[in-house]
């Protein structure tokens, strides 16, 4: 069966990536810190290394299985300009089946 | 005392004010024929407020402080809060006393929704209001339902809290007209593997059960199918509030078309409310 979200309660870590995705989306100065150098902005983050690389890089799927919220994650990939195509594939490459589940 | 005097419903997405051209010229033609007839019927109502059902499509609320329900009762809001929204920037008007008066019963009938006298609303109540070309000096009272970000209130929640709207709405002594319109859905993802998909079949078994009276089918169907239907699907609680306020009269459905380039099953339709 299908299901619509990764994570029933989002877990500590899930927070802070939607921490970071969510302050760079709504605070200029947040944003201009974490385009100026995504994995400085990371580092002093309660975070895992790999969270940490996957919000710097950005890795999309990665982001979204470890429960960024998809409508921030969806704001974010627009700011960054990363093109529909990409987006959409990054995220399609983690489907638990190749129907889109 | 308050006459319900037209309760709506319509999708919404950026995508319709961004990107309205990413669909066939027929099919944008005739969506934007759905919402000009939604704005015609909203403005035949001569509401004195609108009482306009949306989520926070995580702006004002994130997982520091996230309410399942929540109701504005300020003077105006500020919107769109996305800057990369094709829309004016403006300020809608509010209703502080309507919106003051449904959280006060809401406590007093067992429910609890946040208030707010600050929210800067998104593509969610503006998309619509925009699309039907809804006039701009008519008061609203913003009613947010969280659809965004699990735990999300139940399906079951959210009719019983339309329910509960209604009721206080008729009881309301501060205006003599007030309309409703819901927002969201229908059948969509954001942001998953699934984005571009939407399911027909979901869509129109449930605009079959709004339509129909048996809430109980209803609430089964959206409960057990959402999750066929995508995360964005989930926004079809604002649908089932509004369907608790309006009762089981019957649904008119003035447009309905899957549209995969829009990334969702797009709907926009009246309530029959019975006299």
């Amino acid at each position: 069966m299908s299901r619509n979200w990764v994570q029933a309660i989002p877990s500590p870590e899930a927070y802070w990536i939607n921490r970071v995705l969510y302050d760079t989306q709504h605070k200029p100065a947040e944003m201009a810190r974490f385009d100026a150098d995504p994995a400085a902005y990371c580092r002093d983050m309660p975070l895992t290394e790999a969270a940490k690389a996957h919000l710097a890089g950005p890795d999309i799927g990665q982001l979204y299985l470890a429960g960024a919220n998809p409508y921030l994650l969806r704001a974010h990939c627009l700011h960054l300009r990363i093109p529909e195509a990409d987006y959409l594939g990054a995220l399609r490459a983690v489907a638990e089946d190749p129907a889109g589940g | 005392m308050a006459e319900i005097v037209g309760v709506f419903a319509a999708s919404h997405t950026p995508v319709m004010l961004n990107f309205p051209g990413l669909i066939a010229e027929g099919d944008l033609a005739e969506v934007q024929a759905g919402f000009a007839e939604l704005g015609r019927r909203i403005a035949a109502c001569r509401a004195q407020a609108i009482v306009v059902i949306s989520d926070d499509h995580m702006h004002n609320f994130f997982l520091d402080n996230l309410p399942a329900f929540a109701i504005g009762a300020a003077e105006g809001y500020e919107t769109p809060i996305e800057a990369w929204l094709k829309a004016d920037k403006r300020v809608l008007p509010g209703d502080p006393v309507l919106g003051a008066y449904l959280v006060g019963e809401a406590y007093e009938a067992g429910f609890d929704p946040a208030l707010s006298l600050n929210l800067t609303l998104d593509h969610g109540t503006l998309t619509p209001l925009e699309l039907a070309g809804v006039d701009r000096t008519t008061p609203i009272v913003p009613v947010l339902v969280n659809c965004v970000q699990p735990p999300l209130p139940t399906m079951r929640r959210c009719l019983e809290l339309g329910g509960f709207l209604g009721r206080a709405l008729r009881v309301y002594t501060g205006v003599d007209r007030v309309a409703v319109l819901a927002t969201g859905g229908l059948s969509h993802d954001v942001g998953t593997p699934r984005m571009g998909l939407v399911n027909e079949a979901f869509d129109r078994g449930f605009l079959n059960h709004l339509g129909g009276g048996d809430a109980a089918a209803l609430l089964d169907f959206a409960t057990r199918q959402v999750n066929e239907a995508g995360n964005g699907a989930e926004e079809v609680r604002m649908w089932l509030t509004a369907h608790g306020i309006a009762g089981p009269g019957g649904l008119d459905v003035i447009y309905y078309k899957g549209l995969p380039d829009w990334y969702a099953g797009i709907g926009v339709a009246q309530w029959r409310l019975e006299t």
